[in-house]
C-alpha cells in the first residue's frame, strides 16, 4: 500500500507534449479516477506511473521514494489493461500464477496463493482452461488476479472494463470495489464511463488536454465545479449552457424575461443548468418555454429535448419515467437558480 | 441453372485434377508399379519381382548410409536455419542501426535457386583459391587449409551449410511477421511483472511464435525433403557416398546404374518416410490450433 505523488511530470512524444506539468498527491489506500476526453494523456500518465514511459521530466514518488527511474518491476505495482493482455498459451492458473513463476517461487507456495486468488475472485472451477476458453468478464479476472498475486502497492486499471457488455461491467465494477476494501490497496483508475467513475471513486481527477482541471470527490466535482469544462464533463447528460449578456444592473438571457444580476455575478457570460435542475411548471411561474423536439424515455427516466425561441442549442430536461409529454408538445420550464453555475468569459466558476 | 452450374462445376475442376492425375498420382501409382519389377528403364521386356526390391534395401549398406545421412541432413536443415532465422529476426527486430538493409540482405538468397547457391558454395569451398581457405590461410597459415568436398568427413556438413545460408532468410522473414503479430501488451505484462530478457523469450516470445514455428519448420522439412539439387550440384553424393541420400540414392541407382525397378522401391521409402513425417506435422499443428486458433 502506497501513496503516489506526481510532481509537475511532463511528458514529449519528440516534438508533442502530451502531458503538461502534472502535480497530484493520491493518499494510500485510495482510489482515484482518471476522466477526460479521448486523448487527453489518462493512459500515458498511468503508463508513466507504472514505468511502461518515461517522464520526460518532473518526478514520481512511491511513499515518498523517487521512482521516477526506476524499473517497473522494483515499483511494486500492478497494471490491468483493457485488452486484459492475457498469455493465450497458457492457462488460467499458469497467467494468475505468472509473476509468482518468474521470481521461481517454491511450487507448494505458487499453486497456495494462485488457490486462494481464484477463490477470491470466482475462478476456481476454471484454473485450467485456457484464455479463449473464457468470457470477457471471466478474462478481466484472470487479468485482475494476476495482478492482485504479488501483493502490489499501488493497482493501475487503464478502461478496464470498456470491452464488456453493460450488465457485467455492473457486476465487475461491484466486485473491484469490494476488492479495493477488501485489499485496502492505493488503485487509479481510467474510465470513460461517468458512473463507474462516480461510484468507485474517492476522488476524481478531471483531465483535459494534457493538464489536470479539477480533483474533487465525485459530489463535490458535481456541486463545486470549478470551471465549464469540469461542469460539462461531469454529469450525464451534460449541463445545459445558456450564453448570458450583463447590462447595467439587468442580465438578459436569450428566451427569457431579463432579471436583475444575481450577486457577484457581474462578470457572467454563460449560465449552466443541470437537466436534474429544470422543472416543468405550468405558464405563469416559468422561466423559459419551448417545445419538445425529442423524448428519450429510460424506464426510470426521461430525458426531453427541449427547443427555446432565442437559443443556439436545445435544452436537455430531465423528466420522471412517467410523463405525458410528448415529441411537439410545448413545454413551460423553471429553473432552480440555487443550484444554477455562472462562468465568466475564461470559463471560471463566478 | 442448377445442371448448368453442375456442369461448369465439374469442367473447372477436371482441369486441375487432371493435372495433379498426370504429373502426381500417374507417377506415384508407376513407382509403386515399378518397384515390384526389375525393369532397367529402356527394355519394354521386365518381369516381376514381388518384393525382392525390398528385400535388397534390408540388405543395401549403401541404402543404409544414405538413410543416416538423410536423417541427419533433415534434422540439420530444419534445426539451423530455423534456430539462425530467430536468431536473426530477433536481432533485427530490437531496432538495431542498419535492421532494414539487414533483412534485405540475409533475405536475398532465398531467391537464388539451388543450383546458383550451389556454385556460390563450391566457389567458397574451392581447395586452392575458394574463399573459405584463402581467408584460412590468411589467419592460421595453411595448417588448416583443407578440401572441405572432397573429404568424405566433411562434405555433407558443407553442403548444409550452404544449403542453411541459403534457407535462414526465409525462416527469418516468417520469424519477423511472426514478433510483429506479438501484441505489446503482452510484452509489458513481461515488464511489470519482472520477467529477466530469457525468461520473456522462453516463456513468452517463444510460446507465441509457435504458429511461426509451425510454418518454419513445415518449409523447412518440405524444402528439406525436395533438398536434392543442392546436393547433386555440389558432391552428388559423393565422395564415397559420403553425402548420399535417399533422393541422391535412388537418383544413382535409377539413373546411373539403370535399376530403375531397385530406385523405384527406395522412392517408395522415401514416401512413406515422408508421410510419417507429414502425418506427425499435422498433428502437432492440431495442438497449435486448439491454443491459438
Ligand atoms: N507512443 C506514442 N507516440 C506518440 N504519441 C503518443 C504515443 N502515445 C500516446 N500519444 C499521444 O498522446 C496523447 C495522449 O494519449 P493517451 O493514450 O494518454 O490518451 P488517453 O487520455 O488515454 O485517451 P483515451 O481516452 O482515448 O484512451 C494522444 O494525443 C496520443 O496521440
Ligand atoms: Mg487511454
Amino acid at each position: 500500500m502506497a501513496r503516489v505523488q506526481l510532481s509537475d511530470l511532463r511528458k514529449s512524444f519528440g516534438q508533442v507534449q502530451v502531458i503538461k506539468g502534472l502535480d497530484l498527491d493520491i493518499a494510500d489506500g485510495e482510489f482515484v479516477v482518471f476522466v477526460g476526453p479521448s486523448g487527453c494523456g489518462k493512459s500515458t500518465t498511468l503508463r508513466i506511473i507504472a514505468g511502461l514511459e518515461d517522464a520526460t521530466s518532473g518526478a514520481i514518488r512511491l511513499d515518498g521514494r523517487d521512482v521516477t527511474r526506476t524499473r517497473p518491476a522494483d515499483r511494486g505495482i500492478a497494471m490491468v489493461f483493457q485488452s486484459y493482455a492475457l498469455f493465450p498459451h497458457m492457462t488460467v492458473a499458469d497467467n494468475i500464477g505468472f509473476g509468482l513463476q518468474l521470481q521461481k517461487q517454491d511450487r507448494a507456495l505458487i499453486s497456495r496463493r494462485v488457490a486462494e486468488v481464484a477463490e477470491t475472485l470466482h475462478l476456481t472451477p476454471l484454473l485450467t482452461r485456457y484464455p479463449r476458453e473464457l468470457s470477457g468478464g471471466q478474462r478481466q479476472r484472470v487479468a485482475i488476479g494476476r495482478a492482485i498475486i504479488r501483493n502490489p502497492r499501488v493497482f493501475l486499471f487503464d478502461e478496464p472494463l470498456s470491452n464488456l457488455d453493460a450488465a457485467l461491467r455492473v457486476q465487475m465494477r461491484l466486485e473491484i470495489a469490494r476488492l479495493h476494501q477488501g485489499l485496502g490497496a492505493t488503485m487509479v483508475y481510467v474510465t470513460h464511463d461517468q458512473v463507474e467513475a462516480m461510484t468507485l471513486a474517492d476522488r476524481i481527477v478531471v483531465f483535459n488536454d494534457g493538464r489536470i482541471e479539477q480533483v474533487g470527490s465525485p459530489m463535490d466535482l458535481y456541486e463545486h465545479p470549478e470551471n465549464r469544462f469540469v461542469a460539462g464533463f461531469i454529469g450525464a447528460p451534460a449541463m445545459n449552457f445558456l450564453p448570458v449578456r450583463v447590462l447595467g444592473t439587468q442580465l438578459e438571457v436569450p428566451g427569457m424575461a431579463t432579471i436583475p444580476v444575481p450577486p457577484g455575478k457581474e462578470a457572467a457570460t454563460e449560465l449552466g443548468i443541470r437537466p436534474e435542475h429544470l422543472h416543468v411548471v405550468d405558464g405563469l411561474s416559468a422561466d423559459l418555454s419551448g417545445e419538445v423536439e425529442l423524448i428519450e424515455r429510460l424506464g426510470a427516466e426521461t430525458y426531453a429535448y427541449v427547443r427555446v425561441p432565442g437559443l443556439p442549442l436545445d435544452l436537455t430536461v430531465r423528466l420522471p419515467g412517467e410523463t405525458a409529454l410528448r415529441a411537439r408538445s410545448s413545454i413551460a420550464l423553471k429553473i432552480d437558480w440555487t443550484r444554477a453555475k455562472w462562468f465568466n468569459a475564461s470559463g471560471r466558476v463566478l | 441453372m442448377e445442371q448448368h452450374n453442375r456442369f461448369w462445376r465439374v469442367v473447372l475442376l477436371a482441369a486441375p485434377l487432371g493435372v495433379f492425375g498426370i504429373f502426381v498420382l500417374w507417377p506415384l501409382f508407376s513407382s509403386f508399379y515399378y518397384s515390384l519389377t526389375d525393369w532397367n528403364g529402356f527394355d519394354p521386356n521386365y518381369s516381376f519381382v514381388g518384393f525382392d526390391n525390398f528385400a535388397k534395401i534390408a540388405s543395401d549398406r549403401l541404402f543404409l548410409q544414405a538413410a543416416i545421412n538423410t536423417a541427419i541432413w533433415m534434422v540439420a536443415a530444419i534445426v539451423l536455419p530455423t534456430t539462425l532465422g530467430l536468431a536473426l529476426a530477433l536481432l533485427l527486430d530490437s531496432r538495431v542501426l542498419g535492421a532494414r538493409v539487414f533483412k534485405s540482405i540475409f533475405y536475398l538468397p532465398i531467391c537464388l535457386s539451388a543450383v546458383i547457391v550451389g556454385q556460390i558454395w563450391i566457389w567458397i569451398y574451392q581447395a586452392d583459391w575458394g574463399l573459405l581457405n584463402t581467408i584460412i590461410t590468411e589467419v592460421t597459415g595453411e595448417k588448416y587449409k583443407y578440401a572441405w568436398l572432397a573429404k568424405p568427413d566433411t562434405a555433407l556438413w558443407s553442403v548444409i551449410v550452404a544449403w542453411s545460408w541459403q534457407q535462414t532468410g526465409l525462416a527469418m522473414v516468417i520469424y519477423l511477421a511472426g514478433l510483429t503479430a506479438i501484441p505489446g501488451d503482452l510484452l509489458e505484462v513481461c515488464e511489470i511483472e519482472g520477467a529477466t530478457p530469457w525468461q520473456r523469450f522462453r516463456r513468452v516470445v517463444l510460446p507465441l511464435l509457435a504458429p511461426s514455428t509451425v510454418v518454419v519448420v513445415a518449409l523447412s522439412v518440405i524444402n528439406s525433403l525436395k533438398g536434392f539439387d543442392i546436393l547433386y550440384i555440389m558432391t552428388g553424393g559423393g565422395p564415397f557416398n559420403s553425402s548420399d541420400t535417399l533422393a541422391m540414392h535412388m537418383y544413382n541407382e535409377s539413373f546411373k546404374k539403370y535399376l530403375m525397378g531397385y530406385g523405384a522401391a527406395i522412392s517408395v521409402v522415401l514416401f512413406l518416410i515422408a508421410m510419417a513425417i507429414i502425418g506427425l506435422y499435422f498433428r502437432q499443428l492440431r495442438k497449435v490450433d486448439r491454443i491459438y486458433g
